[in-house]
This record gives structure tokens, C-alpha cells and sequence, in this order.
């Protein structure tokens, strides 16, 4: 038998952020490389947008503010739930599927770094498809919202995609890729139209009105007007924690089953 | 400090009422490399499944670096090639074995010279999507070299290889193996695995059936091989006393037995026109065939394995 050689390689242990460097630099190739995913959920929210803003972007809403910018704080909504509830979960079935979580998983990632990158990578494709709304929102209705309110919005619509970052997960670790988009939109739809993100709340029959209260998305557009109105949302905040709450749940009960 | 970078004790796995693997001991030093052989479904793969924590023992305890196999810190100190493994289509070849540099725990920019090693520099920059199979293979294999890990675990790391691409896989692995890595791999390609493996352990129904040195495994199975030009049909010929496997090929059948003196006094009166007959050491792919062929009768039978 061969003689025993001493071997010292020099190893990082414990948390390495040059990981989770590596996991979010490849989700975010996987999205420049491939956008045809993705392009729809940006694309449609921003033919939406165009389309109603075109409509009613001249009107008044009932808060006094121009329908164009309401309708900037619930189609920003829409857009980002969209984004936020699509590629996180997607990415994480075709990994699995694939093989490829296996493969990260036998290397000694930690599948929180894996999961916290996928949510890191679909950040700036939220961001851009905000920037794609306001784009419209600006070339159609001029400027309607001040540099400071805008920015105030766009950083509660980021952080308001968490809980929608985490059901699409939840969803992604047990389904298929296809069965997973599927799946996250048949919620996602439904939902939108419910918390009145393309329609004004006030237009819907009183029974959806009366589930909304339920939804996150409804919430999330809440507090986001909140922003241009000024009005408080603890409330709303409140129920958006409750909802990242159970989402974390769900994730976390389908983490458990998680077959890699 | 333990000597070992594998430790299997009493391992058995079970899918459902299917008994994978079955009582398995297999270790492996540093600077050791084992061969692990063994017909289709002999539970090579939930073996190697087992040392790398994607399964979890029932009963028994696998130990890998002195460590736990399902612990991430353990992990880093691994490099595997799964049997079915996939990667992202969208990322390159570079970029898949920087990252896999980096998840080990090492320098991104390990990942150069691992590439020149394998012989896969031209594909650097090359979508995993756009790999042929081989490649793909290449890829996986620099992937599990480039962390410099402690132990090596590969299942059917030469399958879809070229002549080429085999002879440079079986020159790296010896260099590791020297360098003081413990390799556990799994083949098909038996007098491949003979030249670099220090120890082959064959794998049968979740058992290990044998457990030698390749040279010594041969040699106990030195005496068997008879070859002839015969009529006689192979299943009368399995009937013989002493016959473990009978093969026809053409004209000609082939007959394992350790008792060839015995086979052909049975033999010699089935058939006056029995002709060209040699008698010779069996090769290393006859004595696996022998050892793991169901007709062979010595399914229960352990050859080898040290008390
Ligand atoms: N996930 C699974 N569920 C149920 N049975 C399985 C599973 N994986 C493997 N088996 C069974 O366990 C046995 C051992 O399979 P394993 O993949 O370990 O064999 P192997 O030696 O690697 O074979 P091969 O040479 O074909 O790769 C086979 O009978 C197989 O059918
Ligand atoms: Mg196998």
C-alpha cells in the first residue's frame, strides 16, 4: 500500500460570504443568459401599466393624489409579487430537478445560503421592472411623485416581495419547474385582482372586497400608497410580518420535504 | 487522530422492502484507492449515496474524515462525481469549477490549473448546456479535484469517457492517490481499475462478496477459465460438478470452474468432437463475473473478506 502523506490544505470553515457570493453572481447569470422566463413577468405588468395609465392616468383618484401615481404604488406592487413569486421558486425546482441542488448540497452549501442568493439575484430584476413602470408612468403622465416619495416606495415594494420570495419557494421545493409556475400563478393572478392592483379596489363586488384583507398583495399595495398619502400603516405593516410569518412556515414545511 | 478519510461500519440501507446495500464494512486510508465493482443495482451507488450523506444509514456508521457525512463543515472536505449529476445551463465551464473551488472552502482561482489537469482549458468558456457527454464527465470530475479534498468519492467517473480522456483520468487519480488522498471509486472497466486501485471490493446484492488486492483477486481465480470447441449445450454444462459459470460464444464456450481437472472428466464424455481446449488464469472481468453471476450458485458464499 502507498505511505501515508500528511496532507495540510488550507481550507476556509465556517460561514464563507464568498459563497453566497458565488450563489447570487449565478442566479443572476441565470437570469441575464436566459431572461425569457422572467421577460414575461416584467413585460406584463409594464403592458398593464402602459395601458390603464393610458386610460385613467389623467384622472383623479378618490384620495386626491393622479391616478397615475396610485396606480404606480399597485401595479409596482403587481410587478414586483410577479417577480418575487416567479423566479425564486422556478430557479429552485429546476435546480432540483436538474440535479444541480444535489450536486451544491454534497459540496457543503448550506441550502439557506442557496435559498437567501435566490431571493439576492431576483432583487435587481424587481428593481428594473419598477424602473420600467416608472418609465411609462413619467413618458405618459409626466412626473407625478416627488424623488424622495418615489424612493420611499420603491424600498417598501423590495422588501414588501420577502413574503412572496418565500411562498414561491415553498412551492418550488416539492412541485416540478412546470407545475411550479403553474401553481404560483394560478395564486398570484387571483390575487392581484383581489387586493385591486389592476383595478381600484372601490370597482370590485363586495365579496372580493371583503377577502382582501386576507391577501399580502393587498397589504403590500396598502402600505406602498400609504407612502404617497401619508397615511399610517402599521396596520398593514403588521399583517405583511404575519404573512413572511406563515410564508417562512411554509417554506420551511417544504424544506422539510425537500427531496434533492 | 483516526488514519481513516472513510469509515463504513455495518451499514444497510433499505428502499421500501428492497435491501440496497446489506451489512457493508469498507474503509479507506489516505493515500488508499478502492475500487468498488459490482453488476447493475449491486448498490454501488446508494453506497457511495451513504458516504456522502445524501442517504442516511439505518443501521450501521459512516464516518468521512472523522466526521459526519451530513454535516456541511464534512462536506467541504469531499469531492464527489455522482452518477447523475446536472448543472446550470446557463453557467460556463469556468464558472462552474470556480464555484465549486470556493464552496470547498479555496481560492476561485484553484480553478486554472485543475482545468489544464483535466484536459478541459479549451472548454472554459463553453455553456454547460452546449457539453457533450464525455465533457460534461470531465467537468464533474474537475469539479471534485479542484477543492482539494481529503477523499474522493466517484461513481462511474470514467463512464462516457474516450481512450484518451481515460488514460489522463487514470494518471490523475494516481498522482492523488500518491499526493496522500483516499479515492473510492466506483467502475465497470475492471483491468482499468486494476492498474491504479491498491484494493478492489466487489459489490453483490448489498454484500461485499470479495476484497483483494486486484493481483490477488486474479490469482485466487487464477485456475478457472476452460476454453473449447464444444456441442454440448451451456445448461448441461452448468449442471457439471464444479462448474460455476458456462458461456457459449460461437463455436466456442467458455467454462469458469476451480476445479478444472474435475469439469473435464465430466466434460470429456458429453462430447468426442471437443476440441481446442485451453485451459488458462481467468481475467480479472471472468472472476468478477464468476463471483457475482447468479447461476454461479455462490451468491451466499464470501470470498475474501477478513474476518
Ligand atoms: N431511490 C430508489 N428507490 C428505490 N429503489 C432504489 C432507489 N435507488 C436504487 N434503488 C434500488 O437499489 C438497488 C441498488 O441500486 P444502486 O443504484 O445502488 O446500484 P448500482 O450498483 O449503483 O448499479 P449501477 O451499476 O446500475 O449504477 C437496485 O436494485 C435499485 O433498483
Ligand atoms: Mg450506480
Amino acid at each position: 500500500m502507498t505511505a501515508v502523506v500528511e496532507r495540510a490544505v488550507e481550507r476556509r470553515e465556517g460561514f464563507d460570504a464568498r459563497v453566497l457570493g458565488v450563489e447570487v453572481a449565478e442566479g443572476l447569470r441565470a437570469i441575464l443568459r436566459e431572461p425569457t422566463a422572467l421577460f414575461f413577468a416584467v413585460l406584463m405588468p409594464v403592458l398593464f401599466f402602459a395601458l390603464f395609465a393610458g386610460i385613467f392616468g389623467g384622472y383623479t383618484s378618490p384620495s386626491g393624489l393622479p391616478a397615475a401615481a396610485t396606480m404606480l404604488a399597485t401595479y409596482g406592487t403587481f410587478t414586483v409579487a410577479t417577480v418575487m413569486m416567479v423566479n425564486p421558486g422556478v430557479t429552485v425546482a429546476d435546480d432540483r430537478t436538474r440535479g444541480w441542488l444535489r450536486v451544491k448540497k454534497v459540496s457543503g452549501t448550506p441550502i439557506a445560503v442557496s435559498v437567501a442568493a435566490k431571493v439576492i439575484a431576483a432583487l435587481p430584476y424587481a428593481l428594473l421592472s419598477l424602473l420600467a413602470i416608472s418609465a411609462v408612468s413619467l413618458l405618459v403622465a409626466g412626473p407625478v411623485l416627488d424623488v424622495g416619495t418615489w424612493l420611499r416606495l420603491v424600498g417598501v415594494l423590495l422588501l414588501g416581495g420577502l413574503p412572496f420570495a418565500l411562498l414561491s419557494l415553498a412551492v418550488g421545493f416539492v412541485a416540478s419547474s412546470n407545475a411550479t409556475v403553474a401553481i404560483l400563478n394560478a395564486i398570484l393572478f387571483p390575487m392581484s385582482i383581489a387586493s385591486g392592483l389592476w383595478i381600484p379596489p372601490e370597482m370590485l363586488p363586495g365579496v372580493v372586497q371583503a377577502i382582501a384583507p386576507v391577501l399580502p398583495t393587498f397589504h403590500l399595495a396598502q402600505l406602498a400608497l400609504g407612502q404617497l398619502t401619508g397615511a399610517g400603516g402599521l396596520g398593514h405593516l403588521v399583517a405583511l410580518l404575519v404573512s413572511t410569518v406563515v410564508a417562512a412556515a411554509l417554506a420551511g414545511l417544504a424544506y422539510r420535504n425537500l427531496r434533492v | 487522530m483516526d488514519a481513516r478519510v472513510l469509515q463504513i461500519e455495518g451499514v444497510r440501507h433499505r428502499y421500501g422492502a428492497l435491501t440496497a446495500v446489506d451489512g457493508v464494512d469498507l474503509r479507506v486510508a489516505p493515500g488508499e484507492c478502492v475500487a468498488l465493482l459490482g453488476p447493475n443495482g449491486a448498490g454501488k451507488t446508494t453506497l457511495i449515496g451513504l458516504a456522502t450523506g445524501l442517504l442516511a444509514a439505518q443501521e450501521g456508521r459512516v464516518r468521512v474524515c472523522g466526521g459526519d457525512p451530513r454535516s456541511a463543515a464534512t462536506r467541504r472536505h469531499l469531492g464527489v462525481v455522482q452518477q447523475t449529476m446536472g448543472f446550470p445551463t446557463t453557467l460556463t465551464v469556468a464558472e462552474l469549477v470556480r464555484g465549486a473551488a470556493v464552496r470547498a472552502g479555496r481560492p476561485a482561482a484553484a480553478a486554472g490549473p485543475v482545468l489544464a489537469e483535466v484536459g478541459i482549458t479549451d472548454l472554459a468558456r463553453r455553456r454547460s448546456a452546449k457539453l457533450s457527454g464525455g465533457q460534461r464527465q470531465r467537468v464533474a470530475l474537475a469539479m471534485a479535484l479542484v477543492g482539494d479534498p481529503d477523499l474522493l468519492l466517484l461513481d462511474e467517473p470514467t463512464a462516457g469517457l474516450d481512450v484518451a480522456a481515460r488514460r489522463t483520468f487514470w494518471q490523475v487519480l494516481a498522482r492523488r492517490r500518491d499526493a496522500g488522498v483516499g479515492i473510492l471509486l466506483t467502475t465497470h472497466i475492471l483491468e482499468e481499475a486494476a492498474s491504479t486501485a491498491d484494493r478492489v471490493v466487489v459489490l453483490h446484492r448489498g454484500r461485499v462478496v470479495a476484497e483483494d488486492s486486484p493481483g490477488g483477486l486474479s490469482a485466487r481465480l487464477a485456475d478457472r477459465t476452460l476454453t473449447a470447441r464444444s456441442g454440448v449445450d451451456v445448461v448441461v454444462l452448468r449442471g457439471l460438478p464444479g462448474v460455476l459459470t458456462a458461456v457459449r460464444d460461437g463455436e466456442r464456450v467458455r467454462v469458469t470452474s476451480a476445479e478444472p481437472e474435475r469439469v473435464l472428466r465430466a466434460w470429456l464424455p458429453l462430447d468426442d468432437a471437443l476440441g481446442e481446449l485451453r485451459v488458462e488464469g481467468a481475467g480479472l472481468e471472468q472472476a468478477l463475473f464468476a463471483l457475482t453471476d447468479d447461476r454461479s450458485e455462490r451468491d451466499d458464499e464470501t470470498m475474501g473478506v477478513p474476518a
